[in-house]
């Protein structure tokens, strides 16, 4: 162990907790905006109108079928161009990843709402209620808390994702410490720090799911 | 007030109605029985657009349902229903599954519709559970609650589908006191049951359906002491152990 020198972790931790940072925000842009449209698409998935349910279905199977990496590189050489100007690197892995992440939350926010029984939305729609009014007070809210599991399962894996930003040259977390390895010459150090890093977020989200999943089997 | 004109249904190649012509007048008790299959739901959820049927009509209060320019949404604001299996939103509270339809679809006051939903459920005779969450409720204590969410809306007509078949047999009683007192009070009702005893002592109108098709109508004396059609004799020989 004598060979490792750890001062490297500690002597560039702003730098590194800059790049965690971003990290951050983009998972959070990417969890936040795919859940919201994933959410307009799941519905529109479970469509009767083929207007509605073609686009939808068209679109996530697409995205689904396409990897990560290459919808980033894509999005960073479209989104300038539909911009009409150049909009940096976080703009464009944020629009990446929320329409990329949208097409996965879509597929959770079906499966979610097809758990919910029919008769909830017959029930709802005796009394007067539109579509709108039975989703909102009815239905999403009892989706969600099925969906709460898979919603943290691919919280974890958007964490995760966020490193492949570094292809665009974004400074998260990951490009942060290859930043560093290139100056410092301590790969070994560096990469293991980072890893335990992602390592510890993404166990404790998952136990977290687990605690809830298992709550919920307890509550039923 | 609701007719039902010449009303069929098509499920791919499979006729569930074929036909029906009906009637229901202002403060009349429609009891629908039949063989399981033979249509008695899927009529009864057409009445208030719930289940789409391909040919034929049914007016409710003078507005059609096969017309497009009808709104669905006030139309069923007359009518409420009582399900097989409850329905109750197990993620609401039982107060809060009354007043939800007041409160967002006619923009009553949250207040005034508590105080609604508190006299619904001395109504129904269980004021106690008014915190309590569906899921800690015994079925018949569900079903009421159901049915007091459907009175909530203040319906002209109110519709059940089979409300005693889920329920345990020491809770039928329970549920049935209700709809009888319902009955007396002057409200209009269709009636999928088989609950014969129910039938006996409010329906003003009995229909027999089997395959579809209305094969057999009458008054409730008529229908139980002198069947016209085997298929009738048949059925309430066998459910009238």
């Amino acid at each position: 162990m004598g060979a490792f020198d750890w001062t490297v972790i500690i002597k560039n931790m702003p730098f590194f907790m800059k790049g965690l940072l971003t990290t951050f925000e983009l998972a959070l842009v990417a969890i936040s905006g795919g859940l919201f449209f994933g959410m307009l698409v799941g519905m529109a998935r479970l469509s009767h109108i083929k207007l509605i349910y073609y686009p939808a279905t068209i679109f996530v199977n697409f995205f689904r079928s396409l990897p990560l990496l290459l919808v980033i590189f894509w999005f960073y050489f479209l989104v300038p161009i539909i911009a009409g100007r150049p909009l940096g690197d976080f703009v464009s892995a944020s629009v990446a990843f929320v329409v990329f992440e949208a097409a996965y939350f879509a597929e959770i926010v079906r499966a979610g709402i097809q758990s919910i029984s029919k008769g909830q939305e017959q029930a709802a729609y005796s009394t007067g209620f539109t579509y709108a009014q039975t989703m909102r007070y009815i239905i999403l809210p009892q989706a969600m808390r099925n969906m709460v599991p898979s919603l943290i399962t691919q919280t974890v894996v958007v964490f995760q994702d966020t490193s492949l930003a570094y292809v665009i040259g974004l400074k998260e977390f990951l490009r942060s410490a290859s930043i560093v390895d290139a100056r410092e010459m301590k790969s070994l150090e560096i990469y293991a720090f980072i890893g335990l890093v992602y390592f510890i977020f993404c166990f404790v989200m998952s136990r977290f799911s687990k605690k809830l999943e298992a709550k919920r089997g307890a509550a039923k | 007030m609701i007719k039902i004109i010449n009303v069929s249904k098509w499920f791919g190649t499979h006729r569930v109605l074929n036909n029906i012509n009906e009637e229901i007048h202002q403060g009349q008790v429609v009891v629908i029985c039949g063989p399981s299959g033979s249509g008695k739901s899927t009529l009864l959820k057409s009445l208030n657009g719930l289940e789409p049927f391909q040919e034929g009509d049914i007016v409710v209060d003078g507005v059609s349902l096969k017309d497009p320019s009808t709104n669905l949404m006030q139309l069923r604001q007359k009518m409420g229903m009582v399900f097989q299996r409850f329905e109750l939103y197990p993620h609401l509270k039982v107060i809060d599954n009354i007043t939800i339809a007041p409160i967002k679809v006619k923009n009553i006051p949250k207040k005034q519709a508590e105080e609604k939903a508190v006299q619904l459920l001395e109504r129904v005779g269980i004021p106690e559970q008014a915190q309590k969450y569906p899921g800690n409720l015994s079925g018949g204590q569900q079903q009421r609650v159901a049915i007091a969410r459907a009175l909530a809306m203040e319906p002209e007509i109110m519709l059940f589908d089979e409300p005693t078949s889920a329920l345990d047999p020491e809770m039928i009683k329970e549920v049935l006191d209700v709809m009888i007192d319902l009955a007396k009070s002057g409200m209009t009702m269709a009636v999928v049951t088989h609950e014969m005893g129910f039938a006996r002592e409010v329906a003003d109108e009995i229909i027999f359906m089997d395959e579809g098709q209305i094969i057999e109508r009458g008054t409730d004396k008529s229908f139980f002491s002198d069947p016209k059609t085997e298929r009738a004799k048949d059925f309430l020989s066998k459910i009238l152990i």
